[in-house]
C-alpha cells in the first residue's frame, strides 16, 4: 500500500526519532511512504492570529497530497491532525471559506480534494494494517515491559469532527503495545495535557503541567511511557529535565514512541530507529528488551 | 509593502516598545466594562453552528480545563461575559492566552457551546485590534513567512552528547515551498 506523509513542522525540525522509526517500520509492514514535493506548516499556530489563514495552510496541504494521486494521507503529528481536519470539515460546510482558499490555491496551480483519507499514525496501524498483521510481524516480543500510554488531546477530540479514538476512554494506543508483547496499564492521569501549545505564551506553566504527568506516571512504576504525536514527545522526552526542574520533582522515566517500540519489536538495529536520540533515560528500558 | 506586512511589522515593534505592559486581569477590566454587541454578533456569525447562547453553565468545561490550576482560565466564565456582549473586555485580556487547545471543554459541553472556538475567534480579534500578541505566535508566523514551517530546524545532542542533524542521520532534505506561497500566505493572513 502506499501512502503520502505530511510530517508537519515539529517532526521535521527537531522530533528526528518519531520521523526515522515511522520511516523504518512502516515499510516492514508493506507499507510505502511518499513524501509531499514540498511542505508548510499546517497552521497550527496562525489559528489563533488569523483563522482563515490556517485553513488555508491545510488546505494547501491536501491539495499537496492531491498532485500525487494517492488516496490517504498520513499526519503523525497529532496538531497537524485536528487543524487539518477540522479545516476539511469547515471547507465542507462554508462555501465562503472554500470559495476563498479554493481560489488562493489555484494562483499556486493547486487543487484542492476532500475526499483524501487522513490518517494518525494510530489508527493507521490499527485500523487500516490491522493488529493481526502487526503481531505477525513481530520478531522480539517486548515481554517484561509494562508501559503507561498516552495518546496526546487533538487526536482524541472532538468527536463530532470524526477522530482517531474514543474521547474519554481512548484504547487503540493500547491495543497496539499489547500486540508487541508489552503490558499497558490503566491509570488515572491518562487524558492529562502534555501543556505543548503553552510553550508560546507561558512556559513555565507548560513544563509544570508535563512535569506532574510524568510525575505521576512515574509513581505507578511503570518502564516507560509511550507517547505519539511530536509535541508530547517534545515534552516529555525533550524537556523532561527542564519539567522535572519546574515541577519540582525527581523524574527518570523512559519515554519512547509507539513506532520506536514497534521497530523494536521488529528487530530493527536502535540507531536507525533514533533510539540514541531520546532525551529521557531509555537505557533502562532498552536494558530489559535486550535481556 | 502589503497591508499585513505593514500591520504585523506594527504589532512586533509594539510588543517590544511595551516590554512591561501592564497586565489586566479580567476583574480590572470589568470594572469599566461595556458590551459590545455588535462584536459579538460577527462572532457569532462566524461560529455559525455552535450554539454560544444556549450555555447553560453546568462548568463540566471549567473543572476539566486543562489551564484551570496553573492558569486561572474559566472556560464558563468566558462564554458567560461573552453572551453578555463584553467582548473587548475579553479580547484585551490577557487571559485568552493561556489555553492549552486540549480542547476538552468542548468535547464535555452537554450544549455544543464550545468555549475553544470562543476563545480562538477572541484570539483573532485581538490580533486584528493589534492589542498585546504572546510573541511565541508572532515568532511562528514570521517564520512561517520566511520559510514556510512555524519552527526552525534544530540540532540535537545524542544522550551520549554526540550532535546530529537531518544530515548525518541521513533523513531527505526538507522540502521548503515554492516562492509562490509567501504571497499567496500574506494574502491569507489579510482575510478577516
Amino acid at each position: 500500500m502506499k501512502v503520502v506523509v505530511f510530517w508537519g513542522c515539529r517532526i521535521l525540525t527537531s522530533q528526528f526519532a518519531y520521523e526515522m522509526s515511522v520511516r523504518e517500520t512502516f515499510p516492514k509492514l508493506d507499507v510505502e511512504l511518499v513524501d509531499l514535493s514540498e511542505t508548510n506548516c499546517c497552521g497550527d499556530p496562525v489559528k489563533s492570529m488569523n483563522d482563515f489563514a490556517a485553513n488555508y495552510l491545510a488546505a494547501r496541504i491536501l491539495a499537496l497530497a492531491n498532485n500525487t494521486g494517492l488516496e490517504h494521507l498520513l499526519v503523525p503529528c497529532n496538531r497537524c491532525h485536528f487543524v487539518i481536519s477540522e479545516a476539511k470539515n469547515i471547507m465542507a460546510k462554508n462555501d465562503d471559506v472554500s470559495k476563498k482558499v479554493g481560489e488562493l490555491l489555484k494562483e499556486e496551480g493547486l487543487i484542492y480534494n476532500p475526499d483524501i483519507k487522513i490518517w494518525h499514525t494510530i489508527d493507521f496501524l490499527h485500523d487500516l494494517i490491522g493488529l493481526k498483521s502487526i503481531k505477525k510481524a513481530v520478531r522480539k516480543p517486548l515481554k517484561d515491559l509494562k508501559l503507561a500510554t498516552h495518546v496526546g488531546c487533538q487526536i482524541i477530540r472532538y468527536s463530532e469532527l470524526g477522530r482517531v479514538d474514543d474521547a474519554e476512554n481512548p484504547q487503540k494506543l493500547d491495543e497496539l503495545v499489547n500486540e508487541l508483547g508489552a503490558k499497558s496499564i490503566d491509570y488515572a492521569e491518562k487524558l492529562d495535557c502534555c501543556g505543548a501549545n503553552l510553550m508560546h505564551s507561558h512556559v513555565d506553566s507548560a513544563l509544570s503541567l508535563a512535569g506532574t504527568k510524568l510525575a505521576s506516571v512515574q509513581s505507578y512504576d511503570v518502564d516507560g511511557l509511550v507517547v505519539s504525536c511530536p509535541d508530547c514527545g517534545l515534552m516529555f522526552d525533550f524537556k523532561q529535565k527542564d519539567a522535572a526542574t519546574t515541577a519540582g520533582v525527581k523524574l527518570e522515566l523512559p519515554v519512547v514512541y509507539y513506532t520506536q517500540l514497534l521497530g523494536l519489536a521488529l528487530g530493527v538495529e536502535q540507531e536507525k530507529i533514533g533510539l540514541h536520540l531520546n532525551q529521557s533515560p531509555i537505557d533502562k528500558l532498552l536494558s530489559k528488551v535486550s535481556a | 509593502m502589503s497591508k499585513f506586512w505593514r500591520r504585523f511589522k506594527r504589532l512586533v515593534l509594539k510588543r517590544k516598545r511595551k516590554k512591561e505592559a501592564i497586565k489586566l486581569s479580567l476583574t480590572d477590566l470589568m470594572s469599566m466594562a461595556k458590551p459590545n454587541l455588535e462584536s459579538r454578533e460577527k462572532i457569532l456569525h462566524k461560529l455559525s453552528g455552535r450554539e454560544l447562547v444556549n450555555c447553560f453553565q453546568c462548568i463540566k468545561c471549567t473543572s476539566g480545563c486543562t489551564a484551570l490550576k496553573l492558569l486561572e482560565l474559566k472556560p464558563h466564565e468566558i462564554i458567560k461575559l461573552f453572551n453578555l456582549g463584553f467582548v473587548d473586555e475579553l479580547a484585551s485580556s490577557d487571559i485568552i492566552w493561556t489555553c492549552a487547545t486540549c480542547l476538552k471543554c468542548l468535547q464535555r459541553c452537554p450544549q455544543r457551546a464550545s468555549p475553544y472556538h470562543v476563545i480562538m475567534a477572541l484570539r483573532n480579534l485581538a490580533v486584528e485590534r493589534e492589542a498585546k500578541v504572546p510573541e511565541g505566535y508572532l515568532k511562528a508566523v514570521s517564520r512561517i513567512l520566511e520559510t514556510g514551517l512555524a519552527e526552525g530546524v534544530q540540532d540535537v545532542v545524542s544522550r551520549k552528547m554526540e550532535v546530529f542533524n537531518r544530515e548525518n542521520l541521513k533523513l531527505p532534505k526538507i522540502a521548503y515551498p515554492k516562492e509562490s506561497f509567501q504571497a499567496a500566505f500574506m494574502k491569507a493572513m489579510e482575510e478577516r
